[in-house]
């Protein structure tokens, strides 16, 4: 047992949880980061990392003022790893043309401030001209420009941000048990998932930031929070298919988009409400058959496209029943049971990606009052990690002869953090090498981020330099990775073949739903090497089985 | 390899023998072990139905009788058909054992010479530093002494800049398990080499380094860059990956077990391999020796079907089209890497004649969904049932459609195009390859001898 004495405990390693943890170090609160997984290992960790300008809640004013501005804000603070991609909204019905002038008068409104142009109508040939996938009978096409943040890199810099000003962010620790005396929140207690231990810390609030866990840590301090869960799939395709994203309405009428992001090509979502456990969810064969269905009317060769795996993951609504999904406000709440006699625990609902910073603000200004200071919110002010300057790829690689295309990719996860993994090539020439050939990843990236960004297993490697993200999904990196883990972390050598087979686990999950095409001969070739050679379908070792394939 | 060992045995009857080949095979691709058998497909029925066997199979005739007794169908199974019932298990061993013996004869003094026999099965130490149960292995890739003697020490080299093996992490769990079986040896150390064929210490990768130790003189700093470790740790064996050379690497593990005095082999590594780029070399010089012709770079995409017999294959190349008519065809085109068998969401294709693939229940494929056969373990001892779909064939190897009919008298098939086995979990890839396509051989060459 530890004893600490926090200002805040911060529940939830997601976007938000990082935010509130970032905005609360920076305000001088004592602050303590808990997350029984990885940073973004859950719901942002599914999404498609649009910082969206809100353009699907053109009912809602004051959501899309508040999206945009947090764009303005996060273009400022990490713009390192933003990318702003064209989006064309193909027309192929008449009725659809007003819906879209009047999206296109909101957007227009805002789009100055943002740094984008303001809609445009674009003729058949000048869409076709732009994305010749389209389908050539649209009557008209709108386009416009979207800001994409990489969501795993934000949430990471939002947590070191946060560890560099003085909190403590501890991942694979796990809440059991919040202590309530006389009405206010006293402590917490969690399992920590890497030791074994039974750990607790003494605080004054508790900002309960577990996405569609949170209800069930409200639970543990006595208090309720309602939650409308909502579970969304993605479709992953291997390459860049598409020149730009395209958004379209889905066999149901709904919104779903089709977007470049990164080296692969992301189609989603699918909008069901849930009661499963988020950890047992996969994509099902009608969420991946409802997203080709409704795409291949605007893109008719989609399904030449070579699916290499689906996401699933879950959105913590706000708790409007009755409505369907999409009539549920994206804004938030920010809950605090005081009211109901638990002094001290913040909770949220709802949100988005884009808002996180924003609902941090809102809950850390509420704690503030709470522990009875005065704070200022600098959050939208202070850059993030490795925003101090841009970095010329061009000359970098001439002067490590490292290829420009691995470069420019370690440049839009890490910025001017580049440097200081060139400086370990500079020590050890030989980790130039190339470990994961799609994405691809040099083993100093690798080193380097194992001994800064506190990764425990190779799925949170993924998650912080795109181990294994690709066509083969891992197929060709996961024993090479496994063996620098265990090198730096001093594993045993029954943790290396462990780390081997929850990988080759964690990548299964998103692989098996929508099996097909080249993706058998992949798994051919990934049997093959795991298996017949390696023989780990067979020997014995301390593997434990994952949530879904307990239910699986 | 099914699909040269067919060609090879029936240009050896004499024949005048063709091989359409796309590119590389799936053997080139193979760490080079041949597997004959080493886990039963579904270990509880062997648990329930044979308790006294032992699991991984100790030989390949234990596990040839096991398979035999539980999977009458298997690909194994089907080479007894033509056998009376009580002579179908020692018509199989027969055939395997002898398939074994032409192999090993047909590989001697090759660069992908082979060693291990039939009497047993082998578990040579793979680049994770697990083991695993396979029949025959490249000459370069055993040790017969180092599990003999409990003062054995044994270093695992690599080289700097070689993702594709490293030492510690092999040596830690190499050695984690043999001190947890007892067995020797339990002192165990490692080293990493510096040598760059090309002068860059980073990306180096196997084929390369190869490449590098087929030239004249090169394990001469080899030899010296391991030395001094042997001489430190007291080392009797030093393992490395295999990439001794691609055609040298024979007389390279002579030269340096010459300079440093120790007991050197190579590990098994996960594909592509350099030992299955050797295996696939020598077998295709053993189809050309016995008067076989090689078509590379063609691709068999169709037949034309008279009555009931193939009259001619047409294959594809990037630049021309070209109609072969022989008497008898075999089909050795592969499950899914070799391109075989593809498969979407709505079911399971075959993809050169459009023959009816099943299941590894033996059920129709054509309209079934790959997930729907698969496992939610990635890797597990039951492994995913999809990668047993393939053809079903009647006793002479021939694909039979729904009526158990064959397709066409002269159509023969092998290796894993066959159903009901997946090799990834029995380890039985190559040798069911082997014995097969041996099989599959033989009865088109007697078929195209009796039609002429």
């Amino acid at each position: 047992m530890s004893e600490s004495d926090f200002d805040v405990v911060v529940i939830g390693g997601g976007s938000t949880g990082t935010a509130v943890a970032r905005d609360c170090a920076l305000r001088g609160f004592k602050t303590l980061l808990l997350e029984r997984d990885d940073i973004a290992s859950a719901t942002v960790g599914t999404c498609a990392g649009m910082i969206s300008s809100g353009l699907k809640y053109m009912d809602e004013p004051e959501i899309v003022d508040m999206c945009s501005e947090e764009v303005v804000h996060l273009n400022r603070i990490a713009r390192h790893i933003i990318m702003k991609n064209p989006i064309l909204t193909p027309i192929l019905e008449l009725s659809d043309l007003s819906t879209g002038g009047n999206f296109a008068a909101e957007y227009s409104k805002r789009a100055e401030s943002r740094d984008v142009p303001p809609v445009m109508f674009l003729e058949p040939e000048a869409a076709l001209e732009i994305e010749p996938l389209l389908n050539p009978d649209l009557i008209s096409s709108l386009y416009f420009e979207e800001y994409f943040i990489d969501p795993f890199r934000l949430c990471l810099l939002q947590a070191l941000d946060a560890q560099e000003n003085g909190a403590v962010v501890k991942t694979y620790c796990e809440v059991i048990d919040i202590v309530v005396r006389d009405s206010t929140v006293e402590s917490v207690t969690f399992y920590n998932r890497v030791t074994g231990e039974i750990e607790s810390a003494t605080t004054k609030t508790i900002i309960n930031a577990g996405g569609p866990w949170a209800h069930k840590i409200a639970a543990q301090a006595g208090a309720t929070l309602d939650l409308r869960l909502n579970k969304g799939a993605h479709v992953i395709l291997d390459r860049r298919v598409v020149n730009v994203g395209v958004i379209t309405k889905a066999v149901d009428g709904r919104m779903i988009y089709l977007f470049p992001h990164e080296n692969t090509t992301l189609l989603g979502t699918t909008a069901l409400d849930t009661w499963e456990d988020p950890d047992t969810l996969v994509a099902t064969h009608d969420e991946i058959e409802y997203l080709l269905k409704s795409i291949e009317w605007i893109i008719p060769s989609i399904r030449e496209a070579r699916i290499i795996r689906t996401m699933e993951g879950v959105r913590p609504l706000v708790p409007t029943w009755k409505v369907p999904e999409g009539e549920v406000t994206r804004g938030y709440e920010v809950i605090d049971h005081e009211s109901e006699g638990v002094s001290g625990l913040v909770s949220f609902t709802g949100g988005k990606l884009v808002t996180c910073r924003h609902m941090a603000e809102a809950a850390t200004d509420l704690i503030s009052q709470k522990l009875g200071v005065e704070s200022k919110c600098t959050t939208h002010e202070l850059p993030l990690p490795g925003m101090e300057s841009d970095v010329d790829v061009l000359s970098i690689a001439k002067e490590y002869d490292i290829s420009q295309h691995a470069l420019e990719r370690l440049r839009a996860r890490r910025g001017t953090q580049i440097m200081e993994i060139l400086d370990l090539v500079k020590e050890h020439s030989n980790w130039r090498t190339t470990i994961c050939t799609c994405e691809p990843v040099i083993e100093a990236e690798i080193r380097y981020s194992i001994r800064n960004e506190f990764p425990q297993t190779l799925n949170d490697l993924r998650r912080r330099v795109r181990l294994g993200t690709g066509p083969c999904q891992g197929t060709f990196c996961t024993y090479k990775a496994a063996a620098i883990l265990a090198d730096e972390l001093d594993l045993t050598g029954e943790d290396y073949l462990v780390d081997i087979l929850d990988f080759r686990a964690e990548r299964w999950k998103g692989i098996r739903p929508p099996m097909r095409g080249p993706q058998l001969a992949q798994e051919e070739v990934a049997q093959g090497l795991y298996a017949c050679v390696g023989n780990l379908d067979q020997i014995e070792t301390e593997y434990d089985p994952k949530p879904w394939e307990e239910v699986g | 390899m099914a699909g040269l060992a067919a060609g090879t045995i029936a240009a050896e009857n004499g024949l005048e023998t063709l091989m359409l080949r796309t590119g590389q095979s799936a053997t080139a691709y193979s760490s080079g072990a041949i597997d004959i058998i080493g886990y039963p497909p579904e270990g509880l029925a062997l648990k329930e139905y044979l308790p006294d066997t032992e699991v991984p199979f100790k030989t390949p005739s234990d596990g040839l009788r096991a398979i035999l007794t539980l999977f009458p169908f298997h690909p194994y199974g089907i080479i007894g058909f033509g056998a009376d019932d009580d002579k179908v298990v020692e018509s199989v061993i027969a055939h395997v054992k002898e398939s074994i013996s032409w192999l090993k004869e047909r590989l001697a003094g090759s660069c992908a010479a082979l060693i291990g026999g039939f009497e047993r099965n082998i578990y040579p130490i793979t680049v994770l530093g697990t083991t695993k149960p396979t029949c025959l292995i490249q000459e370069t890739m055993w040790s017969e002494t180092l599990n003999a003697n409990p003062d054995n020490v044994l270093i695992f080299a690599g080289f700097r800049g070689h993702a594709e093996f490293n030492a510690l992490s092999t040596t830690r769990a190499y050695l984690e398990n043999q001190l947890r079986t007892g067995k020797p040896p339990h002192k165990v150390g490692h080293c990493v080499l510096e040598i760059s064929p090309f002068g860059k210490p980073y990306n180096i990768s196997s084929i390369e380094l190869a490449r590098h130790f087929d030239h004249d003189g090169s394990m001469v700093d080899l030899a010296a860059a391991i030395k001094k470790h042997v001489d430190q740790l007291g080392a009797t064996h030093v393992a490395i990956p295999p990439v001794l050379g691609i055609e040298q690497a024979l007389q390279n593990k002579a030269e340096l077990q010459k300079e440093l005095g120790v007991e050197v082999f190579e590990l098994v590594a996960l594909p592509p391999s350099v030992p299955g780029f050797r295996l696939q070399r020598a077998m295709d010089r053993t189809f050309k020796n016995a008067g076989g012709t090689l078509l590379i770079g063609h691709q068999a995409r169709s037949a034309i079907f008279k009555n009931d017999m193939i009259e001619s294959v047409v294959a594809q190349s990037p630049r021309r089209e070209v109609t072969i008519s022989p008497k008898t065809v075999i089909l050795a085109s592969g499950k899914f890497i070799g391109g075989g068998l593809e498969a979407d969401e709505n079911g399971i294709r075959e993809t050169v004649l459009d023959l009816m693939p099943v299941t590894t229940n033996l059920h129709p494929a054509e309209e079934v969904r790959p997930v729907y056969h698969t496992n939610v373990f990635s890797l597990s001892p039951d492994g995913h049932a999809v990668l047993g779909a393939g053809l079903a064939v009647d006793m002479d190897f021939r694909p039979i459609d729904a009526d158990g009919v064959e397709r066409a008298k002269n159509l023969f098939c092998a290796g894993s195009i066959l159903a009901k086995y997946n090799y990834s979990l029995e380890k039985s890839g190559l040798g069911v390859a082997l014995s097969t396509g041996l099989a599959a051989g033989r009865n088109a060459a007697r078929m195209a001898k009796e039609v002429s």
